[in-house]
C-alpha cells in the first residue's frame, strides 16, 4: 500500500513540477532563436529523426569526399600525362613544375614582393571604387533630377569596356601603380554605383511614407532606412568588386608595369615559361579567395534573410 | 464635445501627365475628439486620399481642412497606421517602437521612452522586446506597429486598413484589440476600410463615400450595444445597418456602370 501510495505521490510531484514549468515558460516564453548549445540538449528526438540526420551527414560526407576527390584526380592526371610524356609540360607545365617555381620564386624573394604589389593595387583600388561608387549613388539617390540627366551616361560607361581607356590613362596618370589603380576603379565603380543606386530606389515607399509621416526628414530617412535596407545589396556588391578589382589590377599590369603577378604572368608568357605563368595564376587564385573569403564574412552578419 | 477634424468643402485633383483626376468632390465632414469614426466606400474612391490630406502629406486643392481648430496642419498631432506593418526587420521590437522618438528627439525624451515601455508591458509584448520583428506572428507585429504610433502620442490616429493584410480569425481578435488600446488611451481614430462588418462593428460613426469623385453619401451612427466589436457583431441591428451600407456602395457600381 505505501509503495503504492508513494508511487502516486511521486508521479503527482512530478506532474506539478511539470506544471510549474510549462507556467515558468508561458510567464518568459522561450527564445525563438536557440543556439546550437541549446539544441544540441534538447535533441531527444524519434528515431526517423536521427535517421533523417544521419543520412543528412553521410550526404555532406559524400559531397565532401567527391569535391577533394575532383582536384586530387585532376591534379593526379595532369603530372601522370605530364610525367609520362604524353603532353608536353612546355605547354601546359605540370604540378610539381609550378610548386617548384613557386619554391624558387619564394627563395630569391621576389614572390612576395610581386605578390605584395599586385594585391596592394588590387585592396587600393577595390576600396576607392567602393567608397566613391557607393557616395555617387547617395548622390544620385539624394537628387531626382541630377540622377535623370546622368542616368543614360552611367548606362554608356557601364557598356564600354574599360581596357579601351589603357593608353588614355597612360597618357593621364602616367605608367605604374597610378595607372593600374585607375584601372581598378574604373572596372569597379560603375557597377558599383548602378547596382548600391537600384537598392536604395527599391526601398519600399510605405516605409518611407511612414517616415514622413513621423516628420524625419531625408537625412534620417537615408540613415534610418535606406542605409540598412541596402545592406545586403552593399555585401554582394563587395562581391561582385573582389573579383572585378582582381581583374582591373591584372588587366593593368598587362598594360603598363614593372612588378606583380600580372607583370609575372605577361613575362612568363613572352619567355614561353609556362610554369611561371601557372605559378603567379596560382598565387592569385589563392590571394582573390582569401579576399572573397574576408568579404563572405561579413555576408553573415549582415544575412539577407533580413531584408524584408 | 469638441472636433478634432474637420473638412469644409474640400475638393482634390490628381495631376498626371496627360489628365486631371477629380478624386474629392466637396467632402465636409466633422470629428469628434475621442470618437472612432470609419470611411467605407468602393474602392478607389478616394479614402485614402483624405487620410493623406488629414496627415499633411497631401495639400487640398480648394477647401479647408482644420485640425484641432488650426489650419495648419501640425504632424506631430497624427499617427498614421498602414496596411502593412512597415516594420524594420534589421532592428529589435523595442529599437522598432521607438523609431519616431529617435526621429523626433523630443525634449522630454526620457519620460517619452517610459511611456512606450508601458505600453509595451500592457499590451503583452514586453516580453518580445529584444527580438527582430521576423520572429512575431501577424497579428503581433500590427500590435508593434499601433504601439509604435502611440508612443508618439498622436492626438488622431489614421488607420488605412490595417487588418486586410491578416487573415480572418486574427483579423477579428486584432480588431477588438486595437478597439480596446486605441478606447483606453482615449485617442480618436479615423479607419479606413472596405469591410462594411468591421467599420459597423469598430465605430461610433461611419462616413459612406461615393465613387470617385467621392462625397461623402450618407452618415451612419450604429450605436451598437456590446462592449467588444466582437459581441457588437451579434446584435439584431448589425444586419440591417450592413444591408443599407452594402446596397449604397452597390447602388453606386451600378449606376457606374449605366
Amino acid at each position: 500500500m505505501t509503495k503504492q501510495k508513494k508511487k502516486i505521490e511521486n508521479e503527482q510531484n512530478q506532474f506539478s513540477k511539470k506544471e510549474k514549468e510549462i507556467q515558468k515558460t508561458r510567464k518568459n516564453p522561450p527564445k525563438m532563436h536557440k543556439n546550437k548549445k541549446e539544441i544540441k540538449e534538447i535533441k531527444n528526438f524519434s528515431k526517423s529523426h536521427q535517421l533523417f540526420v544521419k543520412r543528412l551527414r553521410r550526404d555532406k560526407f559524400v559531397i565532401v569526399f567527391f569535391r577533394i576527390f575532383v582536384l586530387a584526380a585532376f591534379l593526379g592526371l595532369w603530372e601522370l600525362l605530364t610525367y609520362t610524356n604524353v603532353i608536353d609540360p612546355f605547354f601546359i607545365s605540370s604540378p610539381s613544375r609550378i610548386i617548384s617555381q613557386i619554391v624558387l620564386l619564394a627563395k630569391d624573394g621576389t614572390l612576395w614582393g610581386h605578390a605584395w604589389v599586385t594585391l596592394y593595387e588590387t585592396l587600393i583600388g577595390f576600396a576607392i571604387a567602393t567608397v566613391l561608387g557607393y557616395i555617387i549613388a547617395v548622390l544620385l539617390w539624394w537628387n531626382e533630377k541630377v540622377r535623370k540627366v546622368f542616368e543614360p551616361y552611367i548606362v554608356v560607361l557601364n557598356s564600354l569596356p574599360k581596357i579601351a581607356l589603357g593608353p588614355v590613362i597612360i597618357l593621364w596618370v602616367g605608367a605604374g601603380t597610378n595607372a593600374i589603380v585607375l584601372m581598378c576603379v574604373l572596372i569597379c565603380i560603375v557597377i558599383t554605383t548602378m547596382s548600391m543606386l537600384s537598392a536604395f530606389l527599391s526601398v519600399e515607399e510605405g516605409k518611407i511614407l511612414l517616415l514622413k509621416s513621423m516628420n524625419a526628414n531625408k537625412f534620417q530617412i537615408f540613415f534610418k532606412l535606406v542605409l540598412p535596407s541596402a545592406m545586403p545589396e552593399f555585401v554582394s556588391v563587395l562581391k561582385i568588386n573582389v573579383g572585378m578589382s582582381w581583374v582591373g589590377s591584372i588587366m593593368g599590369e598587362y598594360l603598363t608595369s614593372k612588378a606583380g603577378l600580372g607583370y609575372l604572368i605577361v613575362y612568363g608568357g613572352q619567355i614561353f615559361k609556362i610554369d611561371l605563368v601557372m605559378a603567379a595564376t596560382f598565387i592569385l587564385c589563392i590571394l582573390a579567395f582569401g579576399m572573397y573569403y574576408f568579404v563572405s564574412l561579413l555576408e553573415k552578419k549582415y544575412n539577407p534573410k533580413t531584408k524584408s | 464635445m469638441k472636433n478634432i477634424l474637420t473638412f469644409q468643402n474640400v475638393n482634390y485633383f490628381y495631376q498626371t501627365k496627360d489628365d486631371e483626376i477629380f478624386a474629392l468632390n466637396n467632402v465636409s465632414f466633422d470629428i469628434e475628439e475621442k470618437s472612432f469614426v470609419s470611411l467605407v466606400g468602393p474602392s478607389g474612391c478616394g479614402k485614402t486620399t483624405i487620410l493623406s490630406l488629414t496627415a499633411g502629406l497631401l495639400t487640398p486643392s480648394s477647401g479647408k481642412i482644420l485640425l484641432d481648430g488650426e489650419e495648419s496642419i501640425d504632424t506631430k498631432k497624427i499617427g498614421y497606421m498602414f496596411q502593412k506593418d512597415f516594420l524594420f526587420e534589421w532592428r529589435s521590437v523595442w529599437k522598432n517602437i521607438s523609431l519616431g522618438l529617435e526621429i523626433q528627439k523630443p525634449k522630454n525624451l526620457d519620460e517619452k521612452l517610459a511611456f512606450a515601455e508601458e505600453l509595451l508591458k500592457k499590451y503583452d509584448l514586453f516580453a518580445f522586446k529584444d527580438q527582430k520583428p521576423r520572429s512575431l506572428s501577424g497579428g503581433m507585429r500590427q500590435r508593434v506597429a499601433l504601439i509604435r504610433t502611440l508612443a508618439l502620442e498622436p492626438k488622431l490616429l489614421l488607420l488605412d486598413e490595417p487588418f486586410s493584410a491578416l487573415d480572418y480569425q486574427t483579423r477579428l481578435t486584432l480588431c477588438d484589440d486595437v478597439h480596446s488600446i486605441i478606447k483606453s488611451e482615449e485617442k480618436t481614430a479615423i479607419l479606413v476600410t472596405h469591410d462594411i462588418s468591421e467599420a459597423l462593428s469598430m465605430s461610433d460613426k461611419i462616413l459612406v463615400l461615393s465613387n470617385r469623385p467621392a462625397t461623402v453619401k450618407d452618415t451612419i451612427f450604429p450605436n451598437l450595444a456590446g462592449k467588444t466589436p466582437l459581441k457588437r457583431r451579434e446584435n439584431e441591428e448589425f444586419g440591417k445597418l450592413f444591408d443599407n451600407i452594402w446596397r449604397q456602395l452597390i447602388y453606386d457600381k451600378t449606376e457606374e456602370k449605366n
